[in-house]
This record gives structure tokens, C-alpha cells and sequence, in this order.
């Protein structure tokens, strides 16, 4: 579904972040990254998303076979792809539910679909905010717009059941959440996710992958993945850390 | 001394006159001044130009009364180059007054808006239109308000020439308070200026300047707001901010706050911010799915439409969203 070849990206000044990743993510999969502070996960999801920070050296991203470099940002967004920031932007001034039904919209035109009626698109919106438990105050705000930090990434999960991709790729979206918030977001991806979909988890802890069961754990590490495994990786990691890794 | 003579005796604006110092003053055509004034009012004390201009070409005055305790909704439109209007608001009245652009037929057009606030009046002043294409329009504005009073100045500019808003304003009551929002929506070589001096001359008196810019082509605004805080006014504030969002690499803004305070006990603040679109903020549109173009008119309208947000509920804040909605 997603191919990672032998991707290479570089910021401004030339440094190399991202220094040959691979990953193969079918359908139906949970792919969970982790890995010490700047070993490149986030960068990964911008580049991926086509952010103008990063420059790509050499290698390939492809989702079902259509390749994403070659695509504009919004483009790789309606081909099915959503990436999921860390540190979600404020937008204030554009309404959360104006946004969506916009992002929806792009995403219908795109695919040469008609646009999303107000009714259809009410009784969407209404059906997703209440698989987040998200009140009415969503509504009325800016993208984003003085939330908490749970609030911010609680607002991303809704993007994404509105948005429907086919592969996710959440950077963090367990940071900044409470115990209820971690459960009710994580309930939210798997409700998301089905046999044609997939998911990519950027996290620092296991307690996220309690609630969303990955199929792969793979290390990041100097810009590559160094080691993949099943979910026991991620107990072995929490345990003993990354430097052990690089030892071995 | 009335207009006509006054307006002999300071001559046209210059540049070196520091209330025209970012207009292109070269662009204004010689008036047709009559041959007499027909006001006989004193013009002394004024020195701005285009504040004495209607005056001085003889416009007729229009006065309007609004009575003390009513509630009034009003449109004025002048019919000629150019309008003097004197509004008269009562003590305790509400009145929500939207300007429509004058019929012109010259070059250039004045108008000048003698603004009375009795006691505890509150009052909505707006002009929110897509311009007539006049070369020139000057719209000047001195408002004086008692105890109490509160005015509130609106305005979306959208180019269609030159164009220069001035005010004077007396905060001569104790609590009187002024809020001016002023969005400029401009494009190819439009330009807008505004000038505003706000006396507070009492206790616990407020201003508040809040102007936003959307530049294009290369358009040019210019923001000149002094504020005058006198020796015994104890507790006011005055507040000042302009934002400006450049959208071409030849549109320009110039910004100059003067504060003049005369007493400790005060909260007086300024600021000026000028760039270009949040690159972050388009970034994060456009990673949903939503196009370049239609991402940056939506961060556009954005940015418009913060500027009202947080007025109250009024017609005056209703008008005002439409316009940028419609953007």
C-alpha cells in the first residue's frame, strides 16, 4: 500500500536527515516507529507529505503503486494519504467545521465525486465528534484555535475520521493526551482503521500501543531504521531504551 | 476664519506637513475652490486639509438629531463631491450609522462628519461598500463624546483609487471610549491612509486602534495614529495595533504611532507586524487536501475576519462579516 525505498531528504543548509529509509506497509497493518529524539520520525511525516522544508535526494514513496513525490501536497492528501503533526497549527479565524467540510470537498472534487450535501455532511460530522466525545465548543472555534494540546490532537483523529485515508501517519498524537483522552483517541483510530487502511504510529511509549495493537515496531535512528520487530520490541524498547541497539 | 480662508492660509498638503506625510500628495488635483465660503463657521483651530475642504467648497450640511433614550438605524449617502454631515446623538440613544460612497463626479470627493455623543450613547459608525472607482476620496471624521459614550468606528477599504481616513477624536467625558477597526483590502496601485489623532481628555477614557492590511499589486498603505493623553486622566487606555500581510513583493505599508502621554497612571500600548502569509499555517491547509489558491483565500478571509470577530453583536458587525465573507 505505502513503499518506502531508500529515501533520502535534506534540510536547507544541505544536512542529510533522512539517510535511506525503507518501509513496506500493507493493508490492514499498524506500524508503530520509534526511537530517540531527532533520529528523523517527524521529519519522515513531512517528507512524506511533501513539506517545503526538505528537499528529497534520492529515493521513493509510493502509495498503491501512484508516486507521491511527484505529487502536489494537497494531491498526495486526496490521493488517501494523512499525516498527523506533532504540534497541530493554530489557524485562527478559519472555522473548525468550515475547514473540514473544505478538506472534504477537495478531497470529493478530487476524486470526482460531487460535493458532500449540508445534511450528509452534519450528520458526518456529528457521528465522528461523538466517537471522540468531542463537545460543541469544536465546532464554533478556529483550526485549532487555543486548544490544549489533547484538544489539538483529539481535533486530528476527527480530520481523519472525516477524511477517510488510506494511510495514516500519526506523529505523536499520543503526547499531551490524559488517560481518558489517550483511550478515546486510540478507540477513534481503530474505529478508523479496516482491512483496506493503514496506520503509522510515531510514538515514544508503549502506553499507546496498548490500546492500538501494532503489527511491526520498527526503530528510527542517525536518519534510518535500524530494526524492526513485532509488538514485543516496543516492551523491549521501553525497557532497556535505544542504546543497546546501536551496541548490538 | 472660515474654511475657504483657512485653507488659503496652510496651503495644499505637503509632504513636509506631518499629517500627510505618506500620501502622494502630488496626486491631488487642484480644487475649484468658489469664490466665497458660505459657512461662517471658525476653522482656526484646523489644520488638516481635507477636514476643511467639504466645508470650503460650500457642501451643504446635513444635521441629523437623533433624540435622547432612541434607537436608530441610519444609511447617509451625500449626493454631490462634496458632504458635510453633523450627526447629534442624544444622551442614553443607540444609533448604528452606515456610510455609503457619495455621487461623484469629479476627480475628487470630500466629505467631513461632525460627530456629537451625548452621555452614554452608543453609537456604530461603518462604511463597508466596494468603493466607486473616484481617483481621490477623503473622508474625515471629528467626533467629540461625553461621559459615558461609546463609538465604534468600522471599515473595509477596498481600493478603487486613493483614499485617506482622518480623525479627530475628543474623549471629553470621564469613561467615553473609542474602538476603530480599519481593514484595508487592497490590489494593484490603490492606495489608503489613514490619520488619526485621539485626545483623551478625561479619567478612565478608552481607545482602542485596531487596523489590518491585505496588500497586493503594488498598493500602499499608510497608518499615522497619535494619541494625546492629558495631565489628568487618570486610568485611561489606549491601545494600538496594526497587522499587515503583504501578498505582492511591491506593496508597502508604512506605520507611525505617536503617543503623547501626559500622565503616570495610564496604560498606553503600541505594535506593528508586517509579513507575508503563515507558511505553516498554508502548509497544514493544504495538507488535507485543500488547493494553494484556495488555501491562501481562505487564510486571507482569516485574517479579515478576526478584525470583527470580537465585536458585539451589532448590524454594524453583521454588515462587516458579510463583506469579508464575501471576499
Amino acid at each position: 500500500m505505502l513503499s518506502i525505498k531508500n529515501l533520502k531528504a535534506s534540510i536547507e543548509d544541505g544536512t542529510q536527515i533522512l539517510k535511506g529509509i525503507n518501509l513496506e506497509v500493507k493493508a490492514g497493518e499498524v506500524h508503530a516507529i520509534m526511537g530517540p529524539n531527532g533520529s528523523g520520525k517527524s521529519t519522515l511525516s513531512k517528507v512524506i507529505a511533501g513539506h517545503p522544508a526538505y528537499t528529497v535526494n534520492e529515493g521513493s514513496v509510493t502509495l498503491e503503486g501512484h508516486d507521491l513525490l511527484q505529487m502536489e501536497i494537497n494531491e498526495r492528501a486526496n490521493s488517501g494519504l494523512f499525516i498527523s503533526t506533532q504540534y497541530p497549527t493554530e489557524i485562527p479565524g478559519v472555522n473548525n467545521v468550515e475547514f473540514l467540510k473544505m478538506a472534504l470537498n477537495s478531497k470529493r472534487a478530487f476524486l470526482g465525486q460531487p460535493e458532500v450535501n449540508d445534511d450528509e455532511f452534519k450528520k458526518l460530522i456529528e457521528e465522528k465528534m461523538q466517537l471522540l466525545e468531542m463537545d460543541e465548543r469544536y465546532r464554533d472555534r478556529g483550526v485549532n484555535e487555543g486548544y490544549s494540546g489533547g484538544e489539538k490532537k483529539r481535533n486530528e483523529i476527527l480530520q481523519m475520521a472525516i477524511l477517510d485515508p488510506k494511510v495514516s501517519f500519526l506523529d505523536e498524537t499520543d503526547s499531551g493526551l490524559d488517560i481518558d483522552a489517550l483511550r478515546i483517541v486510540a478507540g477513534g483510530i481503530n474505529h478508523i482503521m479496516g482491512p483496506d487502511k493503514a496506520v503509522i504510529l510515531v510514538t515514544h511509549y508503549q502506553r499507546l500501543l496498548d490500546y492500538v495493537k501494532p503489527d511491526f515496531v520498527h526503530v528510527l535512528r542517525h536518519g534510518k531504521i535500524i530494526l524492526s520487530g513485532g509488538p514485543e520490541l516496543a516492551l523491549e524498547l521501553e525497557e532497556k531504551g535505544y542504546d543497546w541497539i546501536e551496541e548490538k | 476664519m472660515d474654511a475657504l480662508a483657512r485653507i488659503k492660509q496652510i496651503g495644499m498638503p505637503r509632504r513636509n506637513n506631518e499629517l500627510w506625510t505618506f500620501f502622494p500628495v502630488a496626486s491631488i488635483p487642484a480644487p475649484e475652490f468658489p469664490e466665497a465660503c458660505t459657512s461662517p463657521e471658525n476653522y482656526d483651530d484646523e489644520n488638516d486639509f481635507a477636514a476643511l475642504l467639504p466645508v470650503a467648497c460650500n457642501a451643504r450640511p446635513m444635521v441629523q438629531d437623533i433624540a435622547e433614550n432612541a434607537n436608530e438605524m441610519a444609511m447617509l449617502k451625500c449626493n454631490s463631491d462634496f458632504g458635510h454631515t453633523v450627526l447629534n446623538v442624544g444622551k442614553n440613544a443607540t444609533a448604528s450609522i452606515e456610510i455609503l460612497d457619495n455621487k461623484v463626479t469629479h476627480e475628487i470627493c470630500a466629505e467631513r462628519f461632525d460627530i456629537h455623543v451625548g452621555e452614554n450613547a452608543t453609537v456604530h459608525i461603518f462604511f463597508a461598500n466596494p468603493a466607486d472607482p473616484v481617483p481621490m476620496r477623503f473622508r474625515h471624521f471629528r467626533i467629540t463624546q461625553a461621559a459615558g459614550s461609546k463609538v465604534y468606528f468600522s471599515e473595509i477599504e477596498q481600493g478603487n483609487g486613493i483614499r485617506r481616513t482622518s480623525i479627530d477624536a475628543f474623549l471629553e467625558g470621564p469613561g467615553a471610549q473609542l474602538e476603530v477597526r480599519a481593514l484595508n483590502i487592497l490590489g494593484g496601485t490603490d492606495s489608503v491612509h489613514h490619520r488619526l489623532t485621539i485626545h483623551h481628555k478625561a479619567p478612565e477614557t478608552r481607545s482602542v486602534q485596531f487596523a489590518r492590511n491585505l496588500l497586493g499589486g503594488t498598493s500602499r498603505a499608510s497608518y499615522d495614529g497619535s494619541v494625546i493623553v492629558g495631565d489628568h486622566c487618570t486610568k485611561a487606555f489606549s491601545s494600538q495595533l496594526v497587522n499587515t500581510i503583504l501578498l505582492s513583493e511591491d506593496s508597502s505599508v508604512s506605520v507611525k504611532p505617536v503617543l503623547k502621554i501626559y500622565h503616570d497612571d495610564v496604560e498606553c500600548t503600541h505594535g506593528n507586524t508586517c509579513g507575508e502569509l503563515d507558511a505553516d499555517q498554508l502548509f497544514y491547509l493544504v495538507s488535507r487536501g485543500i488547493p494553494k489558491e484556495k488555501a491562501k483565500e481562505l487564510l486571507t478571509r482569516a485574517f479579515a475576519r478576526e478584525l470583527f470577530m470580537v465585536m458585539e453583536d451589532s448590524p454594524a458587525k453583521k454588515r462587516l462579516e458579510q463583506v469579508v465573507s464575501a471576499l
